[in-house]
């Protein structure tokens, strides 16, 4: 039994949270007894998201609390695209709480505690340090969900979410401690024993954890609360939501997965993954081509692209884990691109945002048209958009891996998938607009987070090479196979 | 001045069009007559870009030329390299003419948000010549798909009244092809890796895998083939030529007929042969068949036809058919044959499509029926489209002529002597169907009392065919200076193949790779 020193070595490691804990702190506060300063809560949102990466990239690489809590090269890139979607998300909400006349402090609040939330599960070594991360995480963005009180639909939002994410947070608990009593320690590095990996206590304890992190990432079949809460749900949040969490979960069990399984994924466990990852894609994309609704839409084509990731769990090595990092930062750009242009398009946040609603603003808001154009397309993955370049990653390991016939049904299914984001270009460049109210002005925020969206799908989908270095050095970070 | 054209005359090429797109993006939405004017500026400034390469090509050499390479992903071995050959350079230059030829016609007709139609011709232009100059799998398949988002817009945008439908089609048949395409050139590269221990995406590099059954080679190169057939389009995936080419404005079928069918048979010539050459000698026959059907069904339906736009399109289904039969004969003169046959096709179905948007923006109606006699009120018009419709049956003296001739005596020499005779009644055919054609627009009675004041072609109109006809002329009469470019850039792909298949059924490789292999 070893005690928790806190040193200076501790505190460096540690001092991204830190920032982000007590900032959420200012935030409440700032709100409470300064309520004049709430314009600049955004801006001082924006400075700690900054500040916590600096810290990040700052920190000494290696292990501290103790081998709890880890640096390296992986969770600097898992940081950083949090933080690039915490960024992408506080500017937008700037404009979108103003907009709905609630601009209070407790939403940048929840984000930043949330985003901690997702901090702490990608540095934690110790499975309890992660399960804090993910109820720090899942709380928040339990409120965050019920944000709109009065709207009906948002608290149903708030209490489906609540209801559904309580009953996965147990799954993992009990896969916790199933794998407690089996190793005798909660610390991921002590599942790296021979006679676990075959164990099949042990198998039954990663299916549950499966589920667990499965739910977070919207992973079909533990998906069914998504379309209903992103709907529901203030879209800022969701843009954060959407990528950030998908990520951090799909790290959580690439650690654990790497821990156990040293010597190679056993087929069975492979076969379970890929057909989880088969059902994610089909059941995604089929449905979201019925989608009226665009926040439903894109929670769809969220299940079908973490289809996609779960191939690479299922390559599970190096490549794949470097495919994943590439994909997720992919998707930063993509899907929290797509969720801004959506708040910037829709005028009443309060009501439903069918997709119709949309019809000729390609002509009429040319620019946040253009960036949701673009981020469909990249979605799509259609080259010269990172969205390709994530694809191309998690389809390259697949096949490395000779698991044709799952890179065939990937491809068939980003296929299918072509068919419901046309859809939305079609309804943007291709219809006549319904009404003739004139569109708001675009505020400054929203411009800069989609200026940024669209700048860095193209940048990464022409210029990949430093992100594919990064990514394999992040990945390299993990005891993996190649 | 030559300066200039010293350092990167492909990269040049590949991306003022993009650049000048980029410019575009910085007009005022209103100013639509600016815009469009730069946007024609822009392509002939690309045009005479393009004319250096020409004069500057060495005729002698089969091999790649104005080679340019650069790292892009060292990583994976993937690098932006460019290159030409005879084969892409005839075709760039028919780019680099057809866009300012659309982009001319379009000055007077289109209307809405001209800007942005003008930025799609653009950086349509960037990617059919990417694709033409890539001799890097992974950068050929960038370009590859990047043409089909500006193409979708401008049939979707700019369509006719079932515009939609033909946009989607047309997007989700090409990329149905392709997607396969795309997993089939990771696992060469996969392999390549294994093989050599080494990352490389290069053309050069992968025609080197050998495959460890007959099974996997067959399996790879229908997945090409399957893309590249789509494109063609080889019977029976052409049902999205006829919807897309009648519904995309006029501009756009001219593109679309002109270049982008074209790019199928070019990515199986310089890819699928080389990198398959044994299951691509297998299974030409089939090709060859394929492309049978194609002349004789294409033809067929085209006669049956009461759409003027639907008639032309079909007509494109019959003369690739004969291209497809050109390639699948290889013999050298049958396919020079096709690949002049290609920009013949180029020329002649470009100014068909353009002379039908002439008569449809001052008819509105695209129905033979509706027209009859009109020689009389638009005796240009009628000039033009006779010249194009004889270019496209191949009276002798024009273009026409000289491919589908080479394409029958190359198929007649070869193994498959059928063909030829069935490819010599798609040319019969073809003469049935578009005299039928001018005979109910252009001559007999003038039966409808609107059609008395057409008013003849305009100006930029007549510039923009008038430069199509000239070239059908100049091939016809001097296709030599034409034909010296292809010969030894055909003859390098043959060779490469009957290499290649040698080397397969001998274990001793011809060229091994300088002692990386094992």
């Amino acid at each position: 039994m070893s005690f928790v020193t806190f040193g200076p070595r501790e505190l460096a490691a540690a001092a991204p949270e830190i920032v982000l804990a007590a900032a959420g702190c200012v935030m409440i506060l700032l709100d409470a007894f300064a309520p004049s300063s709430r314009r600049w809560l955004a801006t001082l949102s924006l400075a700690a998201i900054a500040a916590s990466s600096w810290f990040l990239i700052q920190a000494p690489i290696g292990t501290s609390f103790s081998s709890r809590y880890e640096t390296s090269d992986l969770t600097v890139a898992a940081g950083l695209f949090a933080a690039a979607t915490a960024a992408i998300a506080t500017l937008v909400a700037k404009p979108y709480l103003r907009r709905t006349g609630e601009e209070r402090g407790e939403f940048y609040a929840l984000l930043l505690w949330g985003h901690l939330g997702v901090s702490l599960m990608v540095r934690g070594l110790d499975l309890l340090v992660v399960f804090i991360g993910l109820e720090t995480l899942s709380l928040s963005f339990y409120v965050l969900a019920a944000f709109f009180r009065k709207i009906p639909a948002s608290s149903e939002a708030g209490l489906k979410y609540f209801l559904t994410g309580a009953f996965a947070s147990a799954f993992t608990l009990y896969g916790i401690a199933l794998l407690f009593g089996k190793s005798g320690s909660v610390r991921i590095a002590a599942l790296s024993r021979p006679d676990l990996a075959t164990d099949p206590l042990v198998t039954f304890a990663l299916l549950l954890l499966l589920v667990g992190f499965g739910f977070k990432m919207s992973l079909a079949p533990f998906h069914a609360w998504a379309p209903d809460v992103y709907q529901g749900m203030p879209t800022p949040a969701v843009a954060y939501l959407s990528v950030a969490p998908k990520g951090a979960s799909l790290i959580v069990l690439f650690r654990v997965l790497a821990a156990v399984f040293e010597s190679g994924m056993p087929d069975r466990f492979r076969a379970g993954i890929a057909a989880l990852a088969i059902l994610s894609m089909s059941l995604g994309n089929v449905v979201a081509l019925a989608q009226r609704d665009i926040k439903r839409l894109l929670a769809y084509s969220g299940i079908a692209h973490m289809g996609y990731v779960a191939i690479a769990l299922a390559v599970f090595g190096r490549e794949a884990l470097a495919a994943v990092i590439v994909y997720f930062f992919a998707y930063v750009v993509s899907n929290a691109g797509a969720f801004a242009a959506v708040s910037a398009l829709y005028r009443d946040e309060t009501k439903p945002h069918p997709v119709g609603l949309l019809a000729g603003e390609g002509r009429r808001s040319p620019f946040p048209s253009a960036v949701l154009a673009l981020c469909l397309f990249s979605l799509a993955g259609i080259p010269a958009t990172a969205g390709f370049i994530g694809k191309f990653f998690v389809f390259k390991a697949a096949i490395e891996k000779e698991l044709y016939a799952l890179a065939i049904i990937g491809i068939v299914n980003s296929l299918v998938s072509i068919g419901y984001y046309l859809k939305i270009v079609y309804v943007l460049y291709m219809r006549d607009p319904v009404g003739d109210e004139l569109p708001p002005a675009l505020a400054p925020a929203d411009r800069l987070a989609l200026l940024l969206c669209g700048a860095g799908i193209l940048v990464l989908g022409i210029f990949p090479a430093t992100l594919w270095d990064l990514a394999r050095r992040a990945a390299a970070s993990l005891p993996l196979g190649p | 001045m030559s300066a200039l054209f010293d350092g990167q005359p492909l990269t040049e090429l590949v991306f003022l069009p993009t650049v000048a797109a980029l410019i575009l993006l910085l007009f005022p939405e209103r100013r639509s007559r600016e815009a469009k004017i730069f946007a024609i500026a822009a392509s002939l400034a690309e045009f005479a870009l393009s004319i250096p390469l020409w004069t500057r090509f060495n005729v002698v050499s089969g091999g790649f030329q104005f080679v340019e390479k650069a790292d892009w992903i060292p990583a994976l071995g993937i690098s932006y390299i460019v290159g030409i050959d005879g084969i892409s350079l005839v075709l760039i230059l028919l780019t680099t003419i057809l866009t300012p030829v659309s982009l001319l016609y379009s000055l007077t007709h289109v209307e809405k948000s001209a800007r942005a139609f003008s930025i799609a011709f653009l950086v349509l232009e960037t990617g059919v010549i990417g694709t033409l100059v890539a001799l890097d799998l992974a950068l050929f398949y960038v370009f590859w798909e990047v043409m089909l988002v500006p193409m979708y817009f401008i049939i979707g945008i700019w369509g006719g009244s079932r515009r939609i439908y033909a946009a989607m089609k047309f997007f989700l048949f090409t990329m149905a092809g392709s997607l396969l395409m795309f997993l089939a050139i990771l696992y060469l590269a996969i392999r390549h890796h294994a093989e050599t221990g080494r990352w490389s995406f290069l053309l050069a590099d992968l025609a080197l895998v050998s495959y460890p059954t007959m099974a996997i080679e067959t399996v790879l190169f229908l997945a090409f083939a399957l893309a590249f057939a789509i494109k063609v389009p080889v019977f029976p995936l052409h049902t999205w030529l006829p919807d897309a080419h009648t519904e995309a404005p006029t501009a756009g079928s001219i593109i679309l007929a002109g270049i982008l069918l074209k790019l199928g048979v070019y990515g199986y010539l310089r890819f699928a042969l080389p990198l398959f050459p044994d299951a691509a000698t297998r299974f030409a026959p089939w090709l060859g068949v394929l492309g049978v059907i194609g002349v004789v069904y294409g033809a067929l339906v085209a006669y049956a036809q009461k759409d003027m736009k639907r008639l032309v399109a079909y007509s494109s289904v019959s003369h690739l058919g004969l291209v497809v039969i050109g390639i699948g004969a290889f013999t050298g003169a049958a396919m020079t044959g096709a690949v002049l046959q290609m920009v013949n096709h180029g020329l002649s179905t470009g100014a068909l499509f353009l002379l039908v948007g002439v008569l449809y923006e001052r008819r509105h109606t695209r129905e033979i029926a509706d027209y009859g006699g009109i020689a009389g009120v638009v005796p240009i018009t009628t000039g033009l489209f006779l010249v194009a419709t004889f270019s496209s049956i191949g009276l002798p003296g024009l273009n026409g002529f000289i491919g589908e001739f080479l394409i029958l005596l190359g198929t007649w020499t070869s193994d498959h002597r059928w063909w030829a005779v069935a490819a010599a009644t798609g040319v019969v055919l073809s003469a049935i169907y578009m005299l039928s054609l001018v005979q109910r627009v252009f001559w007999g009675p003038l039966t409808h009392e609107e059609n008395r004041r057409i008013p003849e072609i305009r100006g930029t109109e007549l510039v923009a065919a008038g430069a199509l006809v000239l070239l059908m002329i100049w091939i016809g009469v001097r296709p030599n200076y034409f034909l010296d470019r292809l010969r030894p850039s055909v003859e390098e792909i043959r060779r490469s193949v009957e290499l290649r298949k040698t080397a397969q059924r001998a274990p001793v490789a011809v060229r091994p790779a300088a002692g990386v292999r094992p």
